[in-house]
């Protein structure tokens, strides 16, 4: 079946939208209440085109044609909304691209739009990545007719703990009260009132405390509803954003990390329909400070600054002394990258296979986006064959004087609650660890701080198989020559505009911090045991092709969307 | 003309999450067998338990006289819809009360057709005349003016409605003056059909047959402030 967009032929399904199909195909329509996860309501009435069906006999079914032999269609006598509109067999359809009338009806129906819009992109969040603005600079008049006062609305309204609505700014078109209804069905949104003084709001006396509740302001068209945590905190084209993947949980949700100078200060949503859809919770945002806040700077050994050349040194010294009496920790933090090479050291120590701690907890999980598991990459420890750490083994083990060094790739067994301080006593310890905070750190000989997922390149594998891969979405201090070409991907940099020499540029938001797949080889190396290998591409690809478990999860495979692996049972 | 900045507009009637005032205790908010049979044919009138919301509420509303928070949330628990909706329906519509009202409300039309016709002169008569601003009761509790949208009788603008119930067409001062002097009296205004021009050839006169009062047509006046 055919449909004719602008004088172009294209195929399509039966059932197929209109506006979604020219989406799909790169041709723009603009429109706000359309949402591909939503029903469609046709409200916003900005997706205005021409369209029509050619003439038939009514006695014979052929088509009519005119003088020219051309078919003679008739068009609807209305505008149609083209988010509403199915495809039908020899539909023509003109878009504000082919038609004047149609650009006409679009520019006309922004200008009503923009009657009480209160146009404060100067001082709006949303300014720069805002549908409303975007589209009216593109499709709007060049200015308004309209010379009365605006309505006024509640301005700083509190929706709940994490949602600020500026009721001014609201063009009504009920995709937050359909994600409410439709998506996290909490109902907790409505649209209250009548005509031009209508806004979204709960009832008397609740509270929007939607456990999902932020995916309402990313698909908020306008900047009538912002997340609390980042209002006022930076313009959108003074960040930079790299899309990566959250180490909130095991579900590996699918995120855009946005950076200014080296600090992480939003993650929303990355659309994924294997994953996440479009949408994250709440929680899985609130966590951005940890990537910023309490990070050590440089190695320390006994708790006193060093450089990575003596730390390095001082871990193979500890190594080699240790004869093999070293217990290995793997993590569910670390990338498959970093916890092979582990895997790796500990054979080449003649230790025995590192093992990981668990952190799964059975229902404490909303069987949906918030897993069971606290941790991202729990299945790729499986998958490499490490086992689940037996606490009271290790603890006997410590005891019984059978182990001299304890290797821990980013974890804390402290916190965990797998270890404590009086197990640790007399034990040389060697430890990757993201934050000042981690409890072990004050028992550790040798300490390392590591780049966390935000920071590094690497695979996570979800709980559910699927391979996905990390991208640095901030420097560190000693950017490498894989982070360096990964960055330029990814877009990190200390700004996407901005210089050192920026009043606001801050050294200190680079950590110095190094991603397991530099500081392992290293220590290998000291120990006479070198793995070469050009980039943490190329351990994925020694990865895949040696353990079935990740059969064609490269780098390359990867890419933005993920991999599902093949089905290995669930982890025991 | 502009509208005069109305500053409550810029504050939502309450904050999410804050408790808000109650007015009727879980003892009074009880249907009665009545009332549960009447629900239930609501409800067995539509697919979903949505499409009954507007006549529970209307039936809320003539039972606690008005519809404040905690009556809205016992109707959404009533008919299993969520509070929120239910909520957004009552504040959709003028003809729900959600503040207490005087014993007559004047809903005066200052909608296009109105508006053109003399709706706001009739609108600031009235407000002149009872001392109140629209949206305002009287101190003797009385009478309550609201300013609405299209009542659908624009052929006989201006008009006004008394209390969800009788219209009062073509209107002009002596007409609002007699009618609060009825009102303080007690007296309703009678249903009265006022008959549209093309009903003269094509209707014999009248579309309706059930009332007595029967008014012509007549041609609406022009607002003063357009002469
Ligand atoms: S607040 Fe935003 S999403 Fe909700 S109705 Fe208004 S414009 Fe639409
Ligand atoms: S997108 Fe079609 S009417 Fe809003
Ligand atoms: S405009 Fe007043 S009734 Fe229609």
């Amino acid at each position: 079946m055919n449909v004719i967009i602008d004088g172009q032929s294209f195929e399509f399904e039966p059932g197929d939208l209109l506006l979604q199909f020219c989406l799909d195909r790169g041709i723009e329509i603009p429109h706000f209440c359309y949402h591909p996860a939503l029903s469609v309501p046709a409200n916003c009435r900005q997706c205005l085109v021409q369209a029509g069906l050619p003439a038939r006999d009514r006695a014979t079914g052929d088509l009519v044609r005119d003088e020219n032999g051309k078919p003679v269609v008739n068009y609807f006598p209305k505008p149609q909304t083209s988010c509403s509109l199915e495809l039908s067999d020899g539909m023509v359809v003109h878009t504000q691209y082919d038609s004047e009338e149609v650009a006409a009806m679009q520019a006309d129906n922004l200008e009503l739009m923009l009657i009480n819009h209160p146009l404060d992109c100067p001082i709006c969040d949303q300014a720069g990545e805002c549908p409303l603005q975007i589209q009216a600079y593109k499709y709007g008049p060049e200015g308004s007719r309209f010379e009365f006062e605006k309505v006024h609305k509640p301005k700083r309204v509190q929706l709940g703990p994490n949602v600020v609505l500026d009721a001014e700014r609201c063009i009504n078109c009920t995709r937050c009260t359909r994600f409410t209804t439709e998506v996290s069905k909490s109902h907790q949104l409505s649209i209250i009132g009548r005509g031009d003084t209508n806004y979204p709001m709960t009832a008397p006396g609740q509270v929007f405390d939607d456990p999902y509740s932020m995916n309402v302001c990313d698909i908020c068209p306008v900047g009538a509803l912002t997340e609390d945590y980042f209002r006022f905190k930076a313009r959108v084209w003074e960040m930079s954003s790299t899309p990566s993947v959250s180490d909130f949980g095991g579900k590996g949700i699918n995120v855009d990390y946005w950076v200014r100078d080296n600090h992480i200060l939003r993650i929303i949503p990355r659309e994924n329909l294997s994953v996440n859809e479009y949408w994250m919770p709440d929680a899985a945002r609130l966590v951005y400070e940890r990537y910023n806040e309490n990070r050590p700077q440089g190695p320390t050994l006994a708790g006193n600054a060093s450089d990575w050349e003596a730390a390095y040194d001082e871990v193979a010294n500890i190594l080699k002394a240790a004869n093999g009496k070293v217990v290995f920790l793997g993590s569910a933090y670390a990338t498959v990258e970093d916890n092979y090479l582990l895997m790796k050291l500990a054979e080449a120590v003649g230790a025995d296979a590192p093992q990981y701690i668990s952190r799964i907890q059975v229902g404490s999980g909303d069987n949906w986006l918030i897993s069971d598991d606290p941790a991202p990459n729990t299945q790729g420890c499986e998958r490499l064959g490490m086992n689940p750490l037996d606490p009271v083994l290790l603890k006997a083990k410590l005891a019984g004087g059978e182990i001299d060094v304890l290797y821990v790739l980013e974890e804390d067994p402290i916190a965990a609650g797998v270890l404590s301080a009086d197990d640790l006593l007399g034990i040389k310890v060697i430890l990757h660890h993201y934050h000042t905070t981690n409890e072990t750190l004050a028992h550790a000989d040798v300490a390392l701080p590591a780049a966390m997922c935000v920071e590094t390149i690497g695979t996570y594998v979800n709980e559910t198989g699927r391979a996905q891969r990390l991208r640095p979405a901030k420097m560190i201090r000693s950017m490498n020559r894989s982070l360096m070409m990964e960055a330029g991907v990814g877009q990190s940099r200390t700004d996407r505009h901005g210089t050192p020499f920026d009043r606001w540029y801050n050294e200190d938001h680079q950590i110095d911090c190094q991603p397991g797949w530099e500081v392992l080889p290293a220590i290998a190396e000291r120990l006479g045991a070198p793995m070469s290998y050009k980039s943490p591409a190329a351990i994925m690809a020694e990865v895949a092709e040696a353990n079935p478990a990740f059969s064609g999860a490269t780098h390359k495979a990867m890419d933005l969307l993920g991999v599902a692996l093949q089905d290995i049972g669930e982890p025991v | 003309m502009t509208q005069p900045f109305n500053g409550s507009l810029l504050r939502p009637d309450f904050v999410p999450g804050e408790p808000v005032e109650r007015h009727f205790s879980d003892v009074e908010l009880v249907w009665t067998d009545d009332e549960q049979k009447q629900i239930a044919t609501f409800r067995s009138q539509y697919p979903t338990n949505d499409g009954a919301v507007m006549k529970v509420l209307w039936l809320a509303q003539n039972k606690f006289s008005w519809l404040p928070p905690e009556v809205v949330q016992f109707v959404a628990d009533t008919i299993e819809v969520p509070y929120a909706k239910v909520y957004g329906v009552a504040t959709f519509y003028t003809q729900y009360y959600k503040e207490k009202k005087g014993t007559y409300v004047l809903d005066v039309c200052t909608c296009f057709g109105c508006q053109v016709c003399g709706g706001y002169d009739i609108l600031h008569y009235l407000e002149d005349k009872l001392g109140i601003s629209k949206g305002e009761t009287t101190a003797d509790g009385l009478f309550t003016i609201q300013e609405v949208e299209c009542l659908g009788a624009c052929g006989s603008a201006p008009m006004l409605q008394v209390t969800n119930g009788p219209y009062v067409h073509n209107l002009t001062k002596e007409k609002v003056d007699a009618l609060i002097d009825d009102l303080k009296e007690g007296k309703m205004p009678a249903f009265e059909s006022v008959t549209l021009p093309q009903d003269e050839t094509d209707l014999g006169g009248n579309r309706r047959s059930d009332t007595e009062l029967v008014t012509e047509y007549q041609t609406p006046p022009v607002s003063e402030t357009l002469h």
